[in-house]
């Protein structure tokens, strides 16, 4: 950003003309011992759960435990310039970050400063971390679906705006690739993308926003980065920072959706600080409160009704709703759900979307376990069409479950077990999908369909993708305006049905793949 | 520090209902005070974590030097901590001594620096305001302190009233920043 020296002199001459000159009045402690990123205060008598305290330096720490003579403090960043002896100021204020449109497209840290070089940040709100979640009375049910563009889980395990869907697996089974798929389908789509990235490597951040811009999928989101490098309290508060970012969005009537990638690494940060600040471990080692961490902070995730929007408006939008849809990740170990993290986690969403490294490995992508993933509420609010045909992939897929065990029988089994395990391989297949290529409603419709009336029996399971590309090409060149109406309404209707039987035996008759 | 208040905290309340008791407040005061200044004494100090020196003698060598300056009660006090081994303690005993003294009486202690001199009249009128903000009485130590440039600090307690030139430019040195 290149100002010239006028510019300067005038946005300085602005900032001392808004300057406080009222003397300031604030309460001071004294450090008494800096460990491990945690500073205990003496002093500070009215100091507030969560609030800022000032360090020298221009460093802000965060107050975690009040007790009766000190203060327990993290660090908010590097606290080797910290000593004995120093003062440390009150602020007055809960943690609060930088929120607004002006953050989209941009990287920054777990309190919001930029991180991609590419200046300050022009935006004059800000709101607090932790905030409580909408009431009872303020939420509406959901009803409207976000569209991640992958076939297996718009089909089989739909989402829908203000709901909670925790994406579980192990390392490697293409989780983070799920979530930066469902930010590349958003566009165009008005849902602003929130991507928290917790204990990751710089270069895996570095890698999502990379992508995130080859797709053009970097303008409408924020990311969020506190990286493996940064201290446990910065990874422990920046899922918080991307909420509160989030329900800006979602304070104004519009849809957002934020992914936390990873909670897991996030509790670890928690755990880490926990036992700094000397407080009693329980299960796995892990603090008392790390169910109400994670249940805090994803019932935040809602959808709120019009006048709740009206009055967080102060009037100015009105008759919109507002959601915050949530993608929290978490890590397993060895396919281990019942560990503590992954329970607590389990519980609180909205269902999961469970991924597995034998699908991975034998080539099903994404590795989604079918029977094991639910929906709890994303039903209400699919695409009418994709209900309709996606209800019957399920049913196909957990006959074919049952039935798989006996495929190597084939010889010896009757006609209709045959038939539907044929149609099972088929469907599997048919579920996978690259990376980076989110489909259109109007695309999934077609392939579930083709699947649905049997025009993919005839077809040889290794053949299943290409027939289906090749479908789709064709239908994009000669029935574009039947796939638009598809796209617009999401209706499926008999003249609809008709439509795209003809259009499949044409194709079926025209065209090699 | 804070591990430290803890412990001290028992000894102090306990010193200050009996001080309250008898009415001698102010002599334990004075006492408490004698005895912390004695006990920071570098020479004293050694003593106090020295394995080679019994707790009796070092009963019998703190008793002799406070002669004259405590009396029964305060000289029990001192048993009492030696046979706890809670010596390293008067220090912080005698400062919430002072605290629960201060708090009883309805006044803070305030430091006050300026960068000139009060003039009496400023002086008294200062307090009365003081006074009214802080809703409590005041003992007020004034101090010079050229480097403010201008205005006044104030300090009661861990709270800081900084109406000072020097704390202005700070504050706007970060605000420019």
């Amino acid at each position: 950003m290149q100002l010239n020296p006028s510019e300067i002199s005038d946005l300085i001459k602005k900032k001392i003309e808004n300057f406080d000159l009222s003397s300031e009045a604030h309460t001071e402690g004294t450090v008494v011992s800096v460990s491990d990123g945690i500073v205990r205060v003496h002093g500070l008598s009215d100091a507030m759960q969560g609030e800022m305290l000032e360090f020298p330096g221009n460093t802000f720490g965060m107050a975690l435990n009040l007790e009766r003579d000190s203060v327990g403090v993290v660090i908010l960043g590097s606290y080797q310039h910290i000593s004995e002896g120093d003062t440390v100021k009150c602020t007055g204020r809960i943690l609060e970050v930088p929120v607004g449109e002006a953050l989209l497209g941009r990287v920054v840290d777990a309190l919001g400063n930029p991180i991609d070089g590419k200046g300050a940040i022009d935006t004059a709100e800000t709101s607090p971390i932790e905030k409580i979640a909408p009431g009872v009375i303020a939420r509406q049910s959901v009803d409207q679906p976000v569209q991640i563009g992958l076939k297996s889980i718009d089909a089989m395990i739909p989402i829908g705006r203000g709901q909670r869907e925790l994406i579980i697996g192990d390392r490697q089974t293409g989780k983070t690739a799920i979530a930066v798929d469902a930010i590349i389908n958003q566009k165009g789509t008005g849902i602003k993308c929130i991507y928290v990235a917790i204990g990751q490597k710089r270069s895996s951040i570095a890698n999502v926003v990379r992508k995130l811009e080859e797709h053009g999928a970097m303008e409408h989101t924020i990311i969020v980065a506190a990286s493996a490098s940064e201290s446990a309290a910065m990874q422990f508060i920046a899922p918080y920072t991307g909420c509160s970012m989030g329900e800006f969005f979602r304070d104004r009537g519009e849809d957002a959706l934020i992914i936390y990638d990873d909670l897991t690494k996030q509790a670890w940060a928690y755990r880490q600080v926990s036992l700094l600040l000397r407080r009693p471990p329980g299960r796995e080692a892990y603090p008392g409160d790390v169910f109400y961490l994670h249940s805090r902070l994803l019932e935040r995730a809602s959808r709120i009704n019009a006048d709740e929007v009206e009055k967080l408006t102060g009037g100015r939008v009105k008759g919109k709703t507002g959601s915050l849809t949530a993608l929290p990740i978490i890590e397993t170990q060895g396919g281990d759900v019942s560990a503590f993290v992954p329970t607590n986690v389990i519980s609180i969403t909205d269902g999961q979307i469970f991924l597995e490294t034998s699908l991975f490995n034998s080539g099903i992508r994404p590795a989604v376990n079918a029977g094991l993933s639910v929906s709890r509420v994303g039903g209400a609010a699919q695409t009418k069409i994709i209900k309709k045909l996606g209800g019957g992939t399920r049913l196909d897929l957990a006959q074919y479950r049952e039935l798989a065990a006996f495929a190597q029988f084939a010889s010896d089994l009757d006609e209709s077990t045959r038939k539907q395990i044929e149609r099972g391989r088929r469907v599997t297949e048919l579920m996978k999908q690259t990376q980076y290529s989110p489909m259109s409603v109007a695309q999934m419709a077609v392939s579930l369909f083709a699947a649905n009336e049997g025009f993919l029996d005839g077809i040889e399971v290794n053949k299943v993708l290409d027939f289906e590309a090749a479908l789709l090409s064709y239908m994009k060149s000669e029935h574009s305006e039947l796939m638009e109406r598809i796209n617009a309404t999401g209706d499926f209707s008999n003249e609809i049905k008709q439509d795209m039987q003809t259009a499949i035996e044409t194709f079926i008759k025209t065209h090699s793949w | 520090m804070s591990e430290l208040a803890t412990l001290a905290r028992p000894y102090a309340a306990a010193v200050f209902k009996r001080a309250k008791e008898t009415g001698a407040t102010e002599k334990w005061s004075q006492s408490l005070a004698f005895m912390s200044a004695v006990l920071s004494n570098e020479e004293i100090s050694v003593l106090l974590d020295n394995p080679k020196v019994s707790k009796q003698d070092l009963l019998v060598f703190i008793l002799d030097i406070c002669q004259g300056q405590i009396d029964e009660e305060g000289a029990n006090f001192l048993k009492l901590l030696v046979h706890n081994s809670r010596l390293a303690l008067i220090s912080t005993i005698a400062r919430l001594f002072e605290a629960y003294k201060a708090d009883d009486e309805g006044y803070v202690d305030v430091e006050v620096s300026t960068a000139y001199e009060f003039s009496e009249e400023a002086q008294l009128n200062f307090a009365v305001t003081l006074e009214k903000a802080l809703s409590k009485k005041i003992h007020m130590n004034i101090t010079l302190d050229k480097s403010l440039i201008g205005g006044v600090l104030v300090r009661a307690g861990d709270k800081v009233i900084d109406g000072s030139i020097r704390g202005q430019l700070q504050h706007m040195q970060k605000t420019l920043q």
